[in-house]
């Protein structure tokens, strides 16, 4: 075997295992800390008999580079050279938040249709070029999003010629008549096979709950508006927000700066700034009283629940102590929902809490796919364990075993390049401070049994919990009448009365 | 500091190679060279080791050369049912506390069934290698057998089955066309199984699957991370050693006669919108030069949006609002599927006309260069891509080696790949691609309120 340590990548050299056990510690440490001997939680039955280490691997992150092209365009480059392979990421710093009012989704059109004609190109040779190529090229911008991102990955090899049609879809779309009549057709058939899924029927239902009439209450561009897309349309919000003062270049991979700068001042440099008009934020509506909605799927064997309130900004205080929160009540499978709903009852394959917000607040929802008889058991579990991370304090094991989760996974991700460069990314989209993910342990670490309470008795208020269903309303709408009026809805989101409900 | 040291990556040509297989690799492309140590424990466990310290994280993978494959009649299910019970407890290790272990420290694990292979993998801080290879050696050795466990999971998997198969469109679609493609039971019948199946499997049944298959000189555990060799073997034989060795499980049969003539279903769908069309060819086992020709033939057909069916049925003339498919990778027989999802007004005939003239017309003429390129770099791209955290190549390891009894495998897939041809596409075209071949499944939304079959 060949010695690898001399090959160890610059990344990792400076890695920091702090107090690393030995071999023999390690031995010795079968049943330390936090599990002990018989202890139990809900669901797991921990016998405390394997060797776990007490320490958390301290890792040292690695560092992106910067630099910033003729005309002002940002470029930030996390170099890896696990394998001869790139991504690069151009982040067009507005999204769906940019929308004209009545044309949610044009964001989302125009990203979409980038790679649909440019001044050289057409939809089909760019398919072709970039297929050739083995890239894969894809954009997107959410209906409620703040930015647009357009990503190419690829063989190291064939960068160049990437960058060159990367550059070229951004830069020069031509959003051709023809091509944007196809893709309104694509679109609206694809509105279809959308509402034959559960899950979607669920979400669209939750974050309209949720957010009302802010953008955040669609998951997907209304039908109205993709037909009333025109070429001048997607024209006009392009050459107003893709513009290389509105952007961000990031770039992962095997390749260095030195030796793509040049190339990316050749396809970038002499891109044309412009005046970006400023997006407001809109702020997420106060939360009205609980609402209690159930979308009829008839034929559907399960009820996907989700129980939710609105959350936190990104950069809000309470960050921390809600992502301790959420790991505790639901954060994966060594959680509470989860070995409650699952592990201890299966009434489910999976049960889940999560969380996230932007520039506005985000939700904190708890969710699972239960089958419809034991609909009345799930909704009783979920409120008593959104009840129960409400007025207990969580145990000092369970606060323990969540930060050693959270902050151990960062040995990890040191084999996820993408995901470390997505942090960077988060850091500089939110002016976050140039360390942030570095004292992100920290800041885990400083989280106390009281700051997850206090988050959760803030965050998971059950007097304005917004629950939806989505299943068989004819078994499941008594089970949820217990908890308040019940709201009925078909899949297309029109209201069920009485008088016009299918009988089963 | 800008020294391009890579740990794994070399030109292919100066790496040390184990193989002494020499490709044509264009100037300046860069392949990953995996030097891995191979070791047999005195009981029979294949133990493959690669280390690689430019990480601190450690991965285990275990593969049992057990899938659905192995299952008998009237206990459709029982592999992943028992894959299940893996994680309810074993002597030292109580029921849940495998996985509780696992992520609250930072790491990551699941099982996964299939039907060829069964496969376990965990990936953690480089500090906690005891603690996987404990969880892992303890369940190998004793797993806990009782009825609480087993109902608990069997109510588990069946809403793992109602979510991907009983409350989405289409689910009932894929059992059809398994059950129609295939007649030999080893692959006729979903890994998933049936409610019936499912409620028949006994405690009786685990233990004695545990004791056939779950066995030492069954499985290939492969390591990969942050470790010394010589240091990680003597901790694998100390866990691993002494769990004895069984008797070689029984031999499947996966014989699959000719298909002489074409299949078709129909399916009525009350959870569907949109009509859709499943067709599948029978093609040959992975790992063969005609496989490998038939992974570029679907890139050509139908991958990605350059493919000739994208641009026939979705750009030129749409007719379907999706249209994927691949060449499936089975130790048996294998099969070359496509699924059309159809807009709304169209008729299933004539998008299968339109797929079968794209189909013929490059049986005809064979691919262009670009397609061959196209193919060749986008598995290159995937694949590379696929190595870059030690779970991923580990995973790979233990399947390839339980498949094909060839670890190296991860170091001569993409020259098998390269060896592909024109000549070889267009032949696998015209040798597999036939009518007479072909099964499809056609499913149609059923309309609201409606109880009888709509006619074909």
């Amino acid at each position: 075997m060949r010695n690898l340590t001399e090959f160890r990548n610059r990344f990792f050299a400076a890695l920091a295992i702090v107090a690393l056990a030995s071999s023999m510690s390690l031995a010795q440490q079968r049943g330390g800390a936090p599990v002990q001997t018989g202890q139990s939680v809900k669901g797991a039955d921990l016998k405390g008999r394997a060797p776990v280490s007490r320490e958390i691997l301290k890792v040292k992150l690695p560092k992106a580079e910067e630099a910033t092209l003729s005309n002002g365009l940002r470029v930030v480059l996390l170099e890896s050279h696990r394998v001869p392979t790139f991504t690069m990421q151009m982040v067009v710093m507005s999204g769906g938040l940019s929308d004209p009012p009545n044309h949610h989704g044009l964001a989302s059109f125009t990203a979409t249709l980038l790679r649909e004609g440019t001044q050289t190109r057409s939809s089909k040779e760019i398919a072709e070029q970039i297929d050739t190529l083995g890239t894969t090229l894809g954009a997107a911008a959410g209906v409620s999003s703040f930015t647009s991102t357009i990503t190419a990955s690829g063989l190291v090899e064939n960068f160049d010629q990437t960058l060159d049609i990367f550059a070229d879809v951004i830069r020069n779309p031509k959003f051709p008549q023809d091509e944007v009549e196809k893709f309104k057709q694509r679109q609206l058939q694809q509105l279809q096979f959308l509402r034959s899924n559960p899950q979607f029927l669920a979400a669209e239902r939750f974050q309209r709950a949720i957010y009302g009439n802010h953008p955040a209450g669609l998951v997907v561009a209304p039908a109205e508006s993709i037909k009333s897309t025109t070429s001048a349309d997607l024209a006009k919000f392009h050459s107003t927000y893709y513009r290389p003062n509105n952007a961000m270049l990031t770039i992962v991979g095997d390749v260095t700066l030195k030796e793509i700068m040049p190339k990316l001042e050749k396809a970038f440099g002499d891109w044309q700034k412009g005046d970006v008009p400023e997006t407001k934020i809109p702020a997420a509506p106060e939360p009205g009283a609980t609402r209690i909605q159930l979308i009829d799927r008839p034929g559907s064997v399960q009820t996907v629940l989700q129980l939710g309130n609105l959350g936190i900004e990104r950069t809000n205080q309470d960050y921390f102590a809600v992502l301790v929160m959420n790991q505790i009540l639901g954060g994966g499978p060594a959680a509470r929902l989860f070995m409650n709903l699952r592990e201890d009852k299966s009434y489910t394959y999976g049960a889940y809490s999560n969380f996230g917000g932007s520039k506005f607040r985000g939700t904190v929802v708890s969710s699972s796919d239960v089958r419809t008889e034991v609909t009345e058991g799930a909704m009783h579990e979920f409120m008593y364990e959104l009840k129960r991370i409400r007025d207990e304090k969580v145990t000092p094991v369970e606060l323990e075993n969540a930060k050693r989760a959270l902050v151990g996974s960062f040995a990890l991700s040191l084999e996820q390049p993408n995901a470390l460069l997505q942090n960077i990314v988060t850091q500089k989209l939110y002016n976050m401070p140039a360390d942030y993910w570095d004292t992100y342990p920290q800041m885990v670490s400083a989280i106390t049994a009281d700051d997850v309470q206090r988050a959760a008795q803030k965050y998971v208020n059950l007097s304005n919990l917004q629950i939806v269903a989505v299943g068989d309303a004819s078994k499941a709408r008594d089970v949820l009448a217990k908890y308040g009026t019940v709201e009925v809805y078909d899949a297309e989101g029109q209201p069920v009365t009485d008088s016009k409900k299918a009988t089963p | 500091m800008r020294s391009k040291q890579r740990f794994l990556v070399g030109l292919l040509m100066c790496a040390l190679a184990i193989t002494s297989s020499v490709s044509a690799v264009p100037k300046g492309e860069r392949n990953v060279h995996v030097n891995y140590k191979e070791t047999k424990l005195k009981n029979g466990l294949r133990v493959i080791t690669v280390e690689d310290k430019s990480a601190p994280v450690i991965a285990i993978d275990i593969t049992y050369n057990v899938g659905s494959r192995n299952e008998r009649q009237g206990r459709t299910g029982f592999a992943h049912l028992f894959e299940h019970m893996m994680f309810k407890g074993s002597e030292n290790v109580g029921t849940g506390e495998h996985f509780y272990l696992i992520f609250n420290n930072g790491g990551n694990m699941n099982g996964t069934t299939n039907e060829d292979r069964t496969t376990y993998f965990d990936a953690l801080p480089s500090n906690q290698l005891d603690l996987a290879l404990f969880l892992e050696a303890d369940r190998m050795r004793s797993l806990v057998i009782n009825k609480v466990n087993l109902d608990n999971q069997r109510n588990a998997v069946q809403e793992e089955r109602r979510l991907g198969v009983d409350n989405v469109p289409y689910g009932e679609s894929g059992e059809v066309m398994q059950g129609l493609l295939y007649d030999n039971f080893a692959y006729k019948h979903t890994t998933i199984g049936s409610m019936e199946d499912l409620n028949a499997a006994s405690v009786e049944d685990v233990a004695a699957f545990f004791k056939t298959y779950y066995a030492p000189n069954n499985a290939v555990l492969t390591l990969v991370g942050d470790f010394d060799t010589a240091d990680a073997l003597n901790r694998i034989k100390k866990n691993f050693e002494s769990i004895p060795r069984q008797p070689d499980p029984p031999p499947v049969d996966m014989t699959e006669p000719e298909q002489k003539a074409e299949r078709r279903a129909n399916v009525d769908d009350a959870l569907a919108r949109l009509p859709q069309i499943d067709i599948a060819f029978k093609t040959v086992p992975g790992n063969t030069p005609d496989f490998y020709a038939l992974q570029v033939l679907s890139a050509a057909l139908q991958g990605g949006q350059s493919s000739r069916l994208y641009q026939a049925l979705v750009k030129d003339k749409p007719m379907v609002t999706n249209i994927f498919g691949f060449a499936d990778e089975k130790r048996g027989t294998g099969a070359f599927y496509t699924t059309a999802t159809l807009r709304q007004g169209v008729k299933p005939a004539d998008v299968e006309a339109a797929i079968y003239s794209e189909i013929e017309r490059l049986k005809k003429d064979g691919i262009a260069d670009w397609e061959l390129q196209k193919a060749k770099n986008g598995t290159r791209r995937n694949f590379i891509n696929g190595m870059q955290s030690s779970l991923s190549r580990a995973l790979q390891i233990s399947v390839w080696t339980v498949y094909y009894n060839d670890p190296n495998l991860i170091n001569t897939r993409l020259d098998k790949v390269s060896a592909v041809t024109k000549e070889d596409v267009q032949r696998v075209a015209n040798k597999y691609l036939t009518a007479t071949n072909r099964t499809v499944v056609t499913t149609m939304p059923k309309p609201k309120g409606a109880t009888t079959a709509v006619k074909q």
